[in-house]
């Protein structure tokens, strides 16, 4: 008679691999993928989120430690230092369509991203927060592969940063129309350029689907944002930490 | 797709060679991005293999921070605590950071029309 591997055995040896939490990973996300697509890729629709959630529930339900899972999944993660010099492409293409606007790009760029670290950091400090929290405000209003590295180098949890950032860019993408028809916005570079900046790359799908130059104007936006804060975030915070006392 | 993806990588190597040595304060993949930048506004165009693969990257650029989100699960009860005060900072700063992004640009944008104006007005009137 053939000598039958119990099931608990299958499964101790699937988990122990680096396959099992990949699979997970790009399952989900395939997931999520097919619902955002048939749900006419809306924002609520987040795959990222959707894949992120069913991970969760996933590796809870399996009672496996995130450390097992994530020495899977650095795979997928390590490729987020060449994603982030990938962004250089549509950062070219915006630069060749901008003539003469670049000081202006430049300028609103500095100041909206800014007025989003200072906000965001403001009211989760006033309403209490921890420190923990406060400080994975910082990078968050930069798109996830330069605000991890960027939480790396300020010794905050890039975690935490990968999530508000996550979070940032689904809401982003839902309220943007409205904010912008409120300012009473019309252009689309300018239209798109916003959305680069406070809605990352959900924005920049949404922007894409309803014209193009706003899709462009959004991922350049959104690069050239990760650059400027990459450079100048750690500089200002050094001059400044020791005066907000965290 | 190959060609695209080995040059991602030797820009990448070279931007965390730099990082490393000269340029600690600055993450090593975004000084990568700025030299390829360099060497696609030298060069004057993109070619089609490295295009390809950015503009994959950049339609799935979320699946590549689902491992790191994931470890939201370490935090769910400091966040559970502190909800109210995360959700307000979020929302009211994308509200602010679009808005003001976007007025910024449009008020460049009626300077730099008025002072198209203004200036063919000038020239009008100097021709009378």
């Amino acid at each position: 008679m053939n000598k039958r591997l119990p099931i608990s055995d299958i499964w101790v040896y699937l988990s122990g691999d680096p396959l099992f939490a990949l699979i997970i990973t790009l399952a989900t996300y395939q997931l999520g993928y097919l619902l955002y697509v048939r749900a006419k890729r809306n924002p609520l629709v987040n795959p990222v989120a959707i894949s992120v959630i069913l991970t969760c529930l996933a590796i809870d339900v399996l009672d496996m430690p995130y450390e097992k899972y994530f020495e899977g999944a650095q795979f997928v993660h390590f490729l987020l230092g060449t994603a982030t010099v990938a962004l250089a492409v549509p950062i070219y293409h915006g630069f060749k369509r901008m003539q003469g606007k670049i000081f202006h790009i430049w300028v609103a760029l500095t100041v909206g991203s800014t007025v989003s670290i200072a906000s965001a950091v403001a009211i989760a400090k006033l309403m209490g927060a921890t420190d923990n929290i406060v400080g994975s405000m910082y990078a968050k209003s930069v798109t996830a592969p330069i605000a991890m590295g960027i939480a790396e180098r300020l010794s905050v949890s890039p975690t935490l940063t990968a999530v508000f950032t996550v979070i940032t860019g689904m809401l982003g993408a839902i309220l943007a129309p409205y904010i912008l028809n409120a300012v009473k916005v019309q252009q689309w570079w300018i239209r798109g350029t916003a959305i680069g900046v406070g809605a990352h790359g959900l924005g920049i799908t949404r922007a894409f689907s309803v014209n193009e130059e706003a899709g462009i104007y959004a991922s350049m936006a959104m690069g050239l944002n990760g650059v400027i804060s990459a450079i100048g975030l750690p500089i200002v915070l050094t001059y400044l930490r020791p005066h907000l006392g965290f | 797709m190959i060609s695209g993806l080995v040059q991602l990588f030797l820009w990448q190597g070279l931007g965390e060679l730099l990082s490393k040595f000269f340029l600690p304060g600055i993450p090593g993949p975004v000084l990568g991005l700025l030299l390829l930048l360099a060497f696609l506004c030298l060069r004057g165009q993109v070619d089609k293999d490295l295009a390809e693969v950015a503009d994959s990257f950049r339609q799935h650029l979320g699946l590549l921070f689902v491992p790191a989100s994931v470890g939201v699960l370490l935090f769910l009860p400091e966040l559970k605590t502190h909800a109210l005060a995360v959700s307000t900072a979020l929302v009211i700063s994308v509200i602010l950071t679009i808005a003001v992004t976007a007025i910024v640009l449009k008020m460049f944008w009626y300077f730099s029309l008025k002072r198209h104006k203004g200036n063919a007005l000038h020239r009008e009137q100097r021709h009378e």
